[in-house]
Protein backbone atom coordinates (compact mmCIF):
# COMPACT_ATOMS: atom_id res chain seq x y z
CA UNK A 1 0.00 0.00 0.00
CA UNK A 2 2.47 2.52 1.36
CA UNK A 3 4.82 1.53 -2.45
CA UNK A 4 1.15 2.61 -3.98
CA UNK A 5 0.90 5.41 -2.57
CA UNK A 6 4.88 6.80 -3.17
CA UNK A 7 4.03 5.94 -6.80
CA UNK A 8 0.71 8.62 -7.20
CA UNK A 9 2.94 11.11 -5.58
CA UNK A 10 5.49 10.27 -7.69
CA UNK A 11 2.89 10.69 -10.61
CA UNK A 12 3.37 14.62 -11.65
CA UNK A 13 -0.45 16.20 -12.82
CA UNK A 14 1.48 17.64 -15.86
CA UNK A 15 0.76 14.71 -17.55
CA UNK A 16 -3.04 15.25 -18.18
CA UNK A 17 -1.97 18.41 -19.35
CA UNK A 18 0.88 17.69 -22.28
CA UNK A 19 -1.38 17.09 -25.45
CA UNK A 20 -3.86 20.00 -24.97
CA UNK A 21 -0.62 22.58 -24.32
CA UNK A 22 -2.60 24.57 -22.03
CA UNK A 23 -1.03 26.19 -18.90
CA UNK A 24 -0.57 24.30 -15.82
CA UNK A 25 -2.73 24.89 -13.10
CA UNK A 26 -2.70 24.02 -9.28
CA UNK A 27 -5.15 21.15 -9.52
CA UNK A 28 -6.27 19.68 -6.28
CA UNK A 29 -6.82 15.68 -7.03
CA UNK A 30 -8.72 14.47 -4.04
CA UNK A 31 -5.81 13.11 -2.24
CA UNK A 32 -3.58 13.30 0.90
CA UNK A 33 -0.76 11.85 2.69
CA UNK A 34 -2.96 11.44 6.36
CA UNK A 35 -6.14 9.19 4.81
CA UNK A 36 -5.37 5.98 4.18
CA UNK A 37 -7.94 3.90 5.62
CA UNK A 38 -10.46 4.70 2.50
CA UNK A 39 -11.10 1.59 -0.04
CA UNK A 40 -11.03 4.08 -3.33
CA UNK A 41 -8.55 5.46 -4.60
CA UNK A 42 -8.97 9.42 -4.02
CA UNK A 43 -7.45 10.39 -7.28
CA UNK A 44 -10.14 9.39 -9.46
CA UNK A 45 -12.73 12.17 -8.32
CA UNK A 46 -13.41 15.01 -10.69
CA UNK A 47 -10.70 17.74 -10.66
CA UNK A 48 -11.26 21.32 -9.57
CA UNK A 49 -10.22 24.91 -10.32
CA UNK A 50 -10.15 24.15 -14.65
CA UNK A 51 -10.50 26.60 -17.16
CA UNK A 52 -12.06 26.25 -20.50
CA UNK A 53 -8.97 25.62 -22.78
CA UNK A 54 -11.51 27.16 -25.46
CA UNK A 55 -12.45 30.04 -24.33
CA UNK A 56 -11.46 32.79 -26.61
CA UNK A 57 -8.91 35.67 -25.18
CA UNK A 58 -11.15 38.81 -24.22
CA UNK A 59 -11.28 41.44 -27.09
CA UNK A 60 -9.72 44.55 -26.43
CA UNK A 61 -10.26 47.96 -28.06
CA UNK A 62 -7.30 49.47 -29.81
CA UNK A 63 -5.96 52.02 -27.31
CA UNK A 64 -6.34 49.56 -24.70
CA UNK A 65 -4.07 46.88 -26.56
CA UNK A 66 -1.78 48.39 -27.94
CA UNK A 67 -1.27 50.70 -24.56
CA UNK A 68 -1.23 53.95 -26.28
CA UNK A 69 -1.70 57.53 -24.25
CA UNK A 70 -4.08 59.53 -25.32
CA UNK A 71 -2.42 63.15 -25.57
CA UNK A 72 -3.73 66.40 -26.15
CA UNK A 73 -0.61 67.56 -27.90
CA UNK A 74 -0.66 64.50 -30.36
CA UNK A 75 -3.16 65.92 -32.82
CA UNK A 76 -2.42 63.12 -35.59
CA UNK A 77 -3.60 60.51 -33.07
CA UNK A 78 -6.28 62.37 -32.33
CA UNK A 79 -7.84 63.21 -35.77
CA UNK A 80 -8.06 59.69 -36.37
CA UNK A 81 -10.69 59.70 -34.37
CA UNK A 82 -12.55 62.26 -36.42
CA UNK A 83 -14.89 62.71 -39.60
CA UNK A 84 -12.46 64.30 -42.24
CA UNK A 85 -15.42 65.84 -43.83
CA UNK A 86 -16.93 68.06 -40.77
CA UNK A 87 -14.20 67.62 -38.53
CA UNK A 88 -16.72 66.30 -35.87
CA UNK A 89 -15.87 63.18 -33.30
CA UNK A 90 -16.96 60.11 -34.01
CA UNK A 91 -19.39 57.93 -31.35
CA UNK A 92 -18.57 55.12 -29.97
CA UNK A 93 -20.23 52.68 -32.21
CA UNK A 94 -18.12 53.65 -35.44
CA UNK A 95 -14.47 54.42 -33.13
CA UNK A 96 -15.10 50.98 -31.59
CA UNK A 97 -13.49 52.17 -27.98
CA UNK A 98 -14.15 51.22 -24.60
CA UNK A 99 -16.40 53.71 -22.93
CA UNK A 100 -13.66 54.95 -20.80
CA UNK A 101 -11.62 55.68 -23.74
CA UNK A 102 -13.68 57.06 -25.87
CA UNK A 103 -14.25 59.65 -23.16
CA UNK A 104 -10.71 60.38 -22.81
CA UNK A 105 -10.20 60.78 -26.33
CA UNK A 106 -13.48 62.99 -26.57
CA UNK A 107 -11.83 65.18 -23.36
CA UNK A 108 -8.05 65.74 -24.90
CA UNK A 109 -10.21 66.84 -28.37
CA UNK A 110 -11.62 69.65 -26.57
CA UNK A 111 -8.00 69.94 -24.70
CA UNK A 112 -6.11 70.36 -28.43
CA UNK A 113 -8.65 72.48 -30.23
CA UNK A 114 -8.33 75.12 -27.17
CA UNK A 115 -4.75 74.80 -26.83
CA UNK A 116 -4.42 75.16 -30.75
CA UNK A 117 -3.13 71.74 -31.90
CA UNK A 118 -6.13 70.35 -33.27
CA UNK A 119 -7.98 71.49 -36.28
CA UNK A 120 -11.77 72.16 -35.70
CA UNK A 121 -13.98 72.44 -38.72
CA UNK A 122 -12.21 69.94 -40.75
CA UNK A 123 -9.51 67.30 -40.70
CA UNK A 124 -5.79 68.68 -41.86
CA UNK A 125 -5.01 67.33 -45.52
CA UNK A 126 -1.78 65.87 -44.32
CA UNK A 127 -3.68 63.59 -41.74
CA UNK A 128 -6.18 62.33 -44.39
CA UNK A 129 -3.58 59.22 -45.75
CA UNK A 130 -3.07 58.14 -42.47
CA UNK A 131 -4.03 54.46 -41.66
CA UNK A 132 -8.22 54.22 -40.79
CA UNK A 133 -8.88 53.18 -37.27
CA UNK A 134 -12.67 53.60 -37.36
CA UNK A 135 -15.31 53.86 -40.84
CA UNK A 136 -17.95 55.53 -40.39
CA UNK A 137 -20.08 53.33 -43.39
CA UNK A 138 -18.89 50.13 -41.79
CA UNK A 139 -19.30 50.90 -37.51
CA UNK A 140 -18.85 48.22 -35.19
CA UNK A 141 -22.56 48.34 -33.25
CA UNK A 142 -25.53 49.48 -34.85
CA UNK A 143 -26.48 53.06 -34.04
CA UNK A 144 -27.71 54.10 -30.35
CA UNK A 145 -30.79 55.13 -31.85
CA UNK B 1 2.51 71.17 -5.16
CA UNK B 2 0.28 69.59 -8.61
CA UNK B 3 1.80 69.00 -11.39
CA UNK B 4 0.85 70.98 -14.00
CA UNK B 5 1.80 71.41 -17.69
CA UNK B 6 1.22 74.48 -19.87
CA UNK B 7 1.41 74.76 -23.59
CA UNK B 8 2.50 77.70 -25.33
CA UNK B 9 1.50 79.48 -29.08
CA UNK B 10 4.02 81.65 -29.50
CA UNK B 11 4.28 83.65 -32.41
CA UNK B 12 6.54 84.08 -35.09
CA UNK B 13 9.64 85.75 -33.36
CA UNK B 14 13.31 86.11 -33.86
CA UNK B 15 15.35 83.93 -31.46
CA UNK B 16 16.45 86.23 -28.96
CA UNK B 17 13.43 87.68 -29.01
CA UNK B 18 11.96 83.82 -28.65
CA UNK B 19 14.17 83.57 -25.75
CA UNK B 20 12.96 86.39 -24.00
CA UNK B 21 9.40 85.76 -24.21
CA UNK B 22 9.81 82.50 -23.09
CA UNK B 23 12.41 83.47 -20.37
CA UNK B 24 9.00 85.82 -18.78
CA UNK B 25 7.01 83.25 -19.08
CA UNK B 26 9.10 81.10 -17.28
CA UNK B 27 9.56 83.77 -14.32
CA UNK B 28 6.11 84.78 -13.79
CA UNK B 29 5.13 80.57 -13.05
CA UNK B 30 8.48 81.21 -10.62
CA UNK B 31 7.19 84.46 -9.23
CA UNK B 32 3.97 82.70 -8.50
CA UNK B 33 5.54 80.30 -6.31
CA UNK B 34 6.52 77.06 -8.71
CA UNK B 35 8.44 75.30 -9.49
CA UNK B 36 9.85 74.42 -13.37
CA UNK B 37 10.70 70.69 -14.67
CA UNK B 38 11.02 71.05 -18.37
CA UNK B 39 10.72 72.71 -21.14
CA UNK B 40 10.13 71.02 -24.55
CA UNK B 41 10.37 72.87 -27.97
CA UNK B 42 7.41 71.60 -30.89
CA UNK B 43 8.62 73.54 -33.38
CA UNK B 44 7.30 76.36 -35.89
CA UNK B 45 4.46 75.04 -37.43
CA UNK B 46 1.44 76.35 -39.19
CA UNK B 47 -1.13 76.77 -37.20
CA UNK B 48 -4.55 74.39 -38.02
CA UNK B 49 -6.84 77.08 -38.08
CA UNK B 50 -5.99 80.96 -37.70
CA UNK B 51 -6.15 82.98 -34.40
CA UNK B 52 -6.13 86.47 -33.44
CA UNK B 53 -4.04 87.13 -30.56
CA UNK B 54 -4.33 90.85 -29.72
CA UNK B 55 -5.34 92.15 -32.78
CA UNK B 56 -2.89 90.22 -35.00
CA UNK B 57 -4.61 86.90 -36.85
CA UNK B 58 -1.46 84.53 -37.05
CA UNK B 59 -1.43 81.95 -39.30
CA UNK B 60 2.16 80.06 -38.05
CA UNK B 61 3.30 79.43 -34.36
CA UNK B 62 6.27 77.89 -32.61
CA UNK B 63 4.86 75.77 -29.79
CA UNK B 64 6.34 74.92 -26.25
CA UNK B 65 5.67 72.54 -23.45
CA UNK B 66 6.47 73.90 -19.91
CA UNK B 67 5.91 71.11 -17.35
CA UNK B 68 5.97 72.86 -13.94
CA UNK B 69 4.91 72.54 -10.31
CA UNK B 70 2.55 75.04 -8.69
CA UNK B 71 0.31 75.87 -5.55
CA UNK B 72 -3.11 75.53 -7.00
CA UNK B 73 -4.00 79.28 -6.29
CA UNK B 74 -1.54 80.03 -8.66
CA UNK B 75 -3.09 79.14 -11.79
CA UNK B 76 -5.82 82.15 -12.09
CA UNK B 77 -3.15 84.41 -11.81
CA UNK B 78 -0.50 82.84 -14.15
CA UNK B 79 -3.70 82.73 -16.82
CA UNK B 80 -4.39 86.43 -16.41
CA UNK B 81 -1.16 86.95 -16.92
CA UNK B 82 -0.25 84.87 -20.07
CA UNK B 83 -3.53 86.33 -21.04
CA UNK B 84 -1.84 90.10 -21.56
CA UNK B 85 1.51 89.34 -23.23
CA UNK B 86 1.68 89.52 -26.63
CA UNK B 87 3.72 87.05 -27.93
CA UNK B 88 1.65 84.27 -26.99
CA UNK B 89 -1.17 83.51 -29.49
CA UNK B 90 -2.45 80.74 -26.68
CA UNK B 91 -1.88 79.52 -23.60
CA UNK B 92 -3.70 76.39 -21.78
CA UNK B 93 -2.41 74.69 -18.54
CA UNK B 94 -3.43 70.99 -17.78
CA UNK B 95 -3.62 69.34 -14.65
CA UNK B 96 -0.94 66.70 -15.43
CA UNK B 97 -1.95 63.17 -13.05
CA UNK B 98 -0.89 59.55 -13.27
CA UNK B 99 -3.65 57.60 -15.34
CA UNK B 100 -5.72 55.29 -13.28
CA UNK B 101 -4.74 51.81 -15.11
CA UNK B 102 -8.37 50.05 -16.07
CA UNK B 103 -9.10 47.12 -17.55
CA UNK B 104 -10.58 47.46 -21.18
CA UNK B 105 -14.57 46.97 -20.76
CA UNK B 106 -14.95 46.32 -24.37
CA UNK B 107 -16.07 42.81 -24.06
CA UNK B 108 -18.48 43.77 -21.63
CA UNK B 109 -19.78 46.33 -23.96
CA UNK B 110 -20.08 44.05 -26.80
CA UNK B 111 -22.62 41.78 -25.38
CA UNK B 112 -26.08 41.40 -26.54
CA UNK B 113 -28.08 43.81 -24.26
CA UNK B 114 -29.41 41.60 -21.99
CA UNK B 115 -26.40 40.53 -21.24
CA UNK B 116 -24.87 43.39 -19.95
CA UNK B 117 -24.78 44.28 -16.21
CA UNK B 118 -25.70 47.99 -17.10
CA UNK B 119 -28.85 47.26 -18.58
CA UNK B 120 -29.48 44.39 -16.08
CA UNK B 121 -29.02 46.63 -13.86
CA UNK B 122 -31.50 49.10 -15.59
CA UNK B 123 -34.30 46.06 -15.89
CA UNK B 124 -33.86 45.80 -12.07
CA UNK B 125 -34.51 49.11 -10.89
CA UNK B 126 -37.59 49.41 -13.56
CA UNK B 127 -38.88 46.28 -11.55
CA UNK B 128 -39.07 48.73 -8.71
CA UNK B 129 -41.67 48.98 -6.77
CA UNK B 130 -41.68 52.74 -5.20
CA UNK B 131 -43.87 52.57 -2.46
CA UNK B 132 -44.70 56.40 -2.09
CA UNK B 133 -47.47 57.25 -0.98
CA UNK B 134 -48.06 60.87 0.00
CA UNK B 135 -49.45 61.18 3.66
CA UNK B 136 -51.62 63.85 4.25
CA UNK B 137 -52.06 65.04 7.42
CA UNK B 138 -55.60 65.19 7.74
CA UNK B 139 -58.09 64.19 11.03
CA UNK B 140 -60.81 62.74 8.36
CA UNK B 141 -63.63 65.46 7.81
CA UNK B 142 -65.76 65.21 5.42
CA UNK B 143 -65.34 69.02 3.87
CA UNK B 144 -62.08 70.74 3.75
CA UNK B 145 -62.28 74.82 3.33
CA UNK B 146 -59.61 76.36 1.03
CA UNK B 147 -58.59 73.18 -0.67
CA UNK B 148 -58.99 72.76 -4.61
Amino acid sequence: MSILRKVFSDFHVSNFYRITGSKLLPVRVGYSTTSSTSSQPKDDLPAENLTNPYQKEKRRCVLCKYNVKVDYKNARLLSQFLSPFTGKVYERNITGLCKAKQRSVEREIIKSQNAGYLAVMLKKVEYIRDPKLCDPNRPVRPHRY
Amino acid sequence: MPFYELSLTLRTLSRPELIASLRRSAETILQQGGVLRQFVSLGTNPLPFKMKAHNIWHREGTYFVMKFDAPSSAIENLNDEFKRDIDLIRSHVVRCEEPVQHECTLEEEMKPPAYRKDVQQLIEEGQKVVRHKFKQNTPGFDFYPFQK
